[in-house]
């Protein structure tokens, strides 16, 4: 694996430069290398060579990051959960991947039913930062996303997925970080979006700067922009939407690059926003998580480059090995200036969900191209290919939402929601929108008001915070539209919540 | 108005955004310490202190806020100026 041997060359070339800050604490390059070789020392003695899927909590420390490289090292997938996601879940993903080891840096580990590694408290090193000869086919990690049944759905990620990221990026002149670079990784490593953030500072020596826990995510990440002077920053665009009441008194010169993604940026915002930061070249990125996080961009300019469609800006072109394709509902392709379902094919894509055959017949198809089967995802956009070949970003082909960044499929809030509920009525979940132009959830109730803590408690067992409503109606009896179909459009307007 | 005066309000401000009154701010309380308080809720608190107080906190006094101390200090310093 190309790129596993230039993270070596780029850990063992940079020993005095920072890799990471985490809660004003700097870590040189140095400091990684030891963890990372503490860390391959403890898997190779206490992991069998068969064991290919390792469980990692996700906490914010260099041991953390250190895991990904040392299991990658080994040609091992890391399965990432995050410490606040119900311990329910998590159990329950560890479970789906059939995982028996967790590297865990918490002093007090409570994967108690897993053979932990506790990755804060190891003495003896691995020899050298040589990785293992495996194959590409070998998982890199697996990220679970919210699925419809209540049941999280898994999306592996190989090495040669990852390789052919990097080889696409690598190829993107405008794009090129080195070891002087401050970066912003905002993410959490149960993400997709986190893979962009950690791996390509470290493939260029780079130092990145994490969020502490419990600190306001968009006032902090201000914070270390101006006195930490970064200089590339990934985000997804709720962040500036937080921000903007403040862009007056924002003027940060320091940062070249500012990349977004995981949601669609609204040009007016991306225009202020540009104002903000004078020596920066504004990058819209798209992909999902099944196409190993970014399949392309479009270089937003303010002057040059504002191409948009409904106010929120262009996703460009695809990157390099990747193929876009706008199909009807037979997977056909549609003529350009049509909207479409937009299709991704090339080397970044997923095998297909982990265990799911009947959703994978829905998600990928095959195609016969010049002789070759190409196979695609299907994304649930909507995308119209316009006449200069740059692809249009219209909307969601179904109930599926973003929340910060996160997927949530509306489906799984009302299943949790509706198995706790004693009275059988109907609840929808919605994404409202709140005056910054940020999506929240909400649930409607058909039903005369009643107490919901018992259901709120029990969601909050079962799901991550972001997928919790933060809003609720009660309605006597939900609209519907002429087909019968309950009229989320309409329900929608009973939540105003600005 | 003094400090003591200046947290009833606040804490009125937190109880209406957060929808319960399971708290009791100190100077110490931090987000971790309050069911709700998270970044979406801040945001909604800030505004409805800014309404409260009729005051416009700046950025920088924003980036700087850990605790309801800090947040107290800050709207203090802010009245004065007005």
């Amino acid at each position: 694996m190309r790129f596993i041997k230039n993270i070596q060359n780029s850990i063992e070339n940079n020993s005095n430069y920072n890799a990471l800050c985490i809660n004003n604490t700097h870590f040189t390059y140095k400091d990684f290398e030891i963890e990372v070789k503490k860390i391959r020392y403890a898997i190779v003695n206490t992991i069998e060579a068969s064991e290919k899927l390792i469980g990692l909590v996700t906490n914010d420390d260099i041991q953390t990051y250190a895991s990904i490289i040392a299991l990658w090292l080994e040609g091992k997938a890391y399965v990432p959960v995050n410490p606040d996601t119900p311990l329910d879940r998590n159990y329950h993903i560890f479970e789906l991947t059939k995982t028996k080891h967790v590297i865990d840096s918490t002093k007090e580990s409570i994967y108690k039913d897993y053979k932990v590694i506790n990755s804060s408290a190891l003495q003896d090193l691995y020899p050298d930062l040589n990785p293992k000869d495996f194959s590409g086919d070998n998982l890199a990690y697996i990220l679970f996303t919210s699925g419809t049944t209540g049941v999280p759905k898994g999306v592996p990620i190989t090495f040669n997925n990852v390789e052919a990221l990097v080889d696409a990026i690598d190829a993107e002149s405008e794009f090129n970080l080195n070891n002087k670079d401050r970066c912003l990784q905002m993410f959490e490593l149960t993400f997709d979006f986190s893979v962009v953030t950690y791996l390509f500072p470290l493939l260029a020596g780079s130092c990145m700067y994490t969020i502490p826990k419990g600190t306001m995510k968009y006032f902090y990440i201000f914070k270390l922009i101006k006195e930490k002077k970064l200089t590339v920053l990934t985000m997804v665009p709720s962040i500036i939407n937080y921000l903007r009441p403040y862009f007056p008194e924002i003027n940060e010169p320091s940062v070249r690059y500012c990349s977004f993604g995981g949601g669609a940026l609204h040009s007016d915002i991306a225009k202020e926003w540009s104002d903000c930061l004078p020596n920066c070249k504004i990058f819209n990125y798209y992909g999902p998580t099944e196409f190993t996080v970014y399949s392309g961009f479009y270089p937003y300019q303010k002057e040059t480059h504002t191409k948009a469609y409904n106010g929120i800006i262009a996703i460009g072109t695809p990157q390099k090995n990747t193929l876009y394709l706008i199909v009807n509902e037979n997977n056909e392709e549609v003529p350009i200036g049509e909207t479409g379902e937009l299709c991704l094919g090339g080397p970044q894509i997923t095998p297909g969900y982990w265990e799911n055959e009947e959703r994978n017949k829905q998600s990928f198809f095959i195609r016969n191209e010049h002789g070759k089967k190409i196979r695609y995802y299907k994304t649930g956009d909507l995308c119209i290919k316009d006449k200069d070949h740059d692809f249009l970003y219209v909307g969601r082909a179904d109930f599926q939402v973003k929340i910060r960044g996160y997927r949530v499929e509306l489906s799984e809030i009302e299943f949790h929601a509706k198995t706790k509920s004693e009275k059988k009525i109907n609840m929808v979940a919605l994404d409202v929108y709140n005056e910054l132009g940020n999506a929240e959830l909400g649930l409607a109730i058909e039903s005369d008001a009643f107490d919901t803590n018992d259901i709120f408690e029990y969601m909050k067992t079962k799901m991550p915070s972001y997928m919790i409503p933060m809003h609720v109606r009660f309605i006597k009896e939900f609209p519907h539209s002429i087909n019968g179909k309950i009229d989320r459009k309409e329900l929608k307007k009973h939540f105003d919540i600005n | 108005m003094n400090r003591e005066d200046i947290l009833t309000k606040v804490t009125n401000a937190f109880s209406s955004v957060l929808e319960h009154t399971n708290f009791e701010l100190t100077n110490e309380t931090t987000a971790e310490d309050v069911d709700g308080w998270e970044s979406i809720t801040h945001m909604m608190i800030i505004t409805e202190i800014e309404k409260t107080f009729n005051i416009k906190f700046k950025l920088m006094d924003l980036m700087n806020m850990d605790s309801v101390g800090d947040l107290l200090n800050t709207i203090e310093s802010e009245l004065l100026i007005n």
